[in-house]
């Protein structure tokens, strides 16, 4: 897809939620991938992760009738939103926290590369189309975080297969990968 | 070999980079460090329940904001509202089968539900529970519902499975259609049958009339199930009893895939059953928990094709059967097993090995006699049922090793007792056009009075004899519905 023709086709759904927001659910599934891999890069622990990316699209949705298309991607506004998010979210926790108790992580200071989160909510989003029992294995592993035999005594399968669905997983989201970010190289958000 | 090495080498490497994100790459090989590439970036995949429940929330909220005071965008839609005998378990039910979303509830007057909203991808279903006083009857209420609701989703079968599994009755399998969806009818628990569609292939209209054209020709050819037969029964069915009833219902299920289409207690004071295999029907009786089994006891064998016959032979040992006889190719052109179940029945695993693993003319269920003398037994089926004789093979002996007899669109099969296998006398359970008048010819024939024709509560009217040979035939024609 040429970023022209993709802007076009989110600008559509910008604007068809605007006017109908049972449509915002469109726009929330081009994106979840996208901030959660943003959120999560910024903070490590699960649960915040999933409480940050849920407030930015509560933000999102209740302030959509003031976005405004002026050629900037939707996408980059929502990270705008989650960069935000997380900033609260680390004065709040060093303000509650005493000093010395429990140190908060430092504030991350690098910049998170753009790109970066780009490959990783593709990476995401690919999950969905492998096998389903490769899917199943990536899944328990990275998204349940489970060991190895753990998901060889749920699967009932031996830990030497479960291993071989993970490698083939793996390799199949990497040739994925390489097709996908072939065609979209050149994309950047502003 | 050098792949299983990268999958332990890969694997290390998650281990490590779920522990800490910043876990070194490893470098040693570059086919290597691009998969750990990958699986760095796997870390903390979202999981697919956040994703729904937060998916879901959103919705919520979306239809909160998409009511405000002012009247909703006016854009012409039709929308079902559904008028349903208990309004909460519909919504839990389309949310199951669906994957509905609730997006609005009113509580009242009273303990109801007065106006619900669910959304079902981008469909808007209404319902509400039953209010007579002000007209609103559900299809519970008044017999039946003609309108039928159209759903089309992106996986027919995974949908219909969904809704099977919450509590859907099939109505018509999920099949290919000719105008170029596959789609499937299943009734749900209150009533409504929807068509649950996935559009397949655009079909011009002129194309879906040719179609349509040829189908209804087709259908023309195939002869009318005769009204005295329940649908989807054949002429001669199995009828099997066990002290244990529940047990042996859950041997056809897990050795054959058996579906349970049926489950009362019978007027005997017993299990009664019915389960579909393949094209056929199986009954079944049996002692209940605290109701042993009064009748008596008989042992039925059973000639059944599957598609594998190993496999179902395996499953039929898991499921507690013991094995007659392990698989192995016949040189009648079959591969065939025999198990035995709990009560002492004999299954005759088969398959076929032609172009179809059924042979020609038979059904996936079919009965199997063990009578000490063929002869007597064909003589009277042709007396009592006008059977046909289709073929028989004797050994120089005399000794008739297996016979096949057409009664109306079933086949009996038989082989004379010896060996391991002794008499079986069995039970059995037959559609007629004419319950007193093969009743009487039965008798003519040499058979028992076991019970007289009379009408049954569950809409057959039957009656039962006993032949020579110590086999329980029920003679039936099917009345009306049956409700047990």
């Amino acid at each position: 897809m040429t970023p022209l023709k993709k802007e076009a086709d989110e600008r559509l759904l910008v604007e068809a939620a605007q006017r109908d927001p049972a449509r915002f659910a469109d726009l929330y599934d081009c994106n979840v991938e996208r901030v959660y891999a943003y959120v999560c890069r910024r903070i490590g622990n699960r649960d915040e992760a999933q409480d940050v990316t849920a407030d930015v699209f509560h933000q999102a949705l209740a302030n959509l009738p003031s976005f405004e298309w002026r050629g900037v991607p939707f996408a980059a506004w929502l990270l705008r939103i989650a960069a935000n998010a997380i900033a609260d979210r680390w004065r709040r926790s060093s303000r509650e926290q005493q000093p010395g108790e429990n140190d908060p992580e430092p504030y991350p200071v690098d910049p998170v590369n753009i790109e970066d989160v780009e490959r990783r909510a593709m990476v995401f989003s690919l999950v969905e189309t492998l096998p389903a029992d490769q899917r199943r294995v990536i899944e328990m592993r990275f998204a349940e975080e489970k060991s190895i035999r753990e998901i060889a005594a749920e699967l009932k399968r031996t830990e030497g297969a479960v291993k071989q669905l993970q490698f083939r997983g793996i390799q199949s989201l990497r040739a994925q990968l390489d097709t996908s970010l072939g065609k979209k190289s050149g994309e950047a958000y502003g | 070999m050098a792949e299983q090495n990268h999958g332990e080498q890969l694997d290390r490497f998650v281990d490590a980079v779920l522990v800490d994100r910043r876990a070194a790459l490893p470098d040693a090989d570059a086919e290597l460090a691009s998969l750990a590439r990958v699986a760095a970036d796997l870390r903390g995949l979202p999981r697919e329940s956040f994703k729904e429940r937060l998916r879901a929330d959103l919705i919520r909220r979306t239809s909160m904001s998409s009511k405000p005071a002012v009247a909703p965008q006016v854009t012409e839609a039709v929308t079902p509202y559904l008028c349903v005998s208990d309004a909460a378990a519909a919504i839990e039910f389309y949310k199951k089968a669906f994957g509905a979303v609730e997006v609005l509830r009113l509580d009242g007057p009273g303990p109801k539900i007065g106006h619900a909203e669910v959304r079902i991808g981008s469909a808007l279903v209404m319902l509400s529970d039953e209010f007579p006083d002000y007209g609103t009857l559900s299809p519970q209420s008044i017999g039946g519902s003609p309108a039928k609701i159209h759903l089309y989703v992106p996986d027919v079968d995974a949908v219909a499975q969904r809704a099977v599994e919450a509590g859907a009755k099939i109505v018509r399998p999920v099949a290919d259609q000719f105008y170029g969806d596959r789609s499937g009818q299943i009734e749900d628990p209150f009533g409504y049958t929807w068509i649950v569609a996935t559009h397949r292939e655009a079909v011009p209209a002129e194309e879906m009339q040719r179609r349509l054209n040829a189908w209804t020709k087709e259908q023309a050819a195939v002869p009318a199930r005769p009204s005295y037969m329940r649908e989807g029964f054949h002429t001669v069915q199995p009828y099997l009893v066990a002290e244990d009833g529940p047990a042996l219902l859950e041997f056809a299920k897990q050795a054959f895939g058996a579906e349970e289409t049926m489950r009362a207690v019978g007027p005997a004071g017993g299990l009664h059953a019915e389960v579909r295999i393949g094209d056929s029907m199986v009954m079944m009786g049996g002692g209940i928990p605290g109701r042993p089994f009064t009748s008596e006891l008989k042992k039925t064998a059973l000639h059944v094709y599957v598609r594998d016959t190993d496999a179902v032979y395996a499953q039929a040992l898991k499921a507690g059967g013991t094995s007659i006889s392990a698989p192995q190719d016949q040189e009648y052109g079959e591969r065939s097993a025999g198990v035995k179940d709990a009560a002492g029945n004999f299954w005759y695993i088969a398959t076929h090995k032609g172009e179809t693993y059924i042979p020609k003319g038979l059904n996936n269920v079919n009965v199997y006699l063990h009578p000490r003398r063929a002869e007597p037994l064909i003589a009277f089926l042709k007396k009592a049922f006008g059977a046909q004789e289709i073929g028989k093979y004797a050994s120089p002996d005399g000794v008739v090793h297996h016979a096949e007899i057409r009664v109306g669109d079933s086949v009996v099969e038989m082989g004379e007792s010896h060996g391991a296998y002794e008499p079986m006398p069995s039970m059995l359970y037959v559609y007629v056009p004419d319950v007193d008048a093969i009743y009487q010819s039965a008798l003519a024939a040499g058979a028992k009075s076991f019970q007289e024709p009379a009408d049954q509560p569950y809409g057959d009217r039957n009656a039962a004899v006993t032949d020579a040979f110590g086999n329980t035939w029920y003679i039936a024609a099917h009345a009306g519905e049956a409700k047990m």
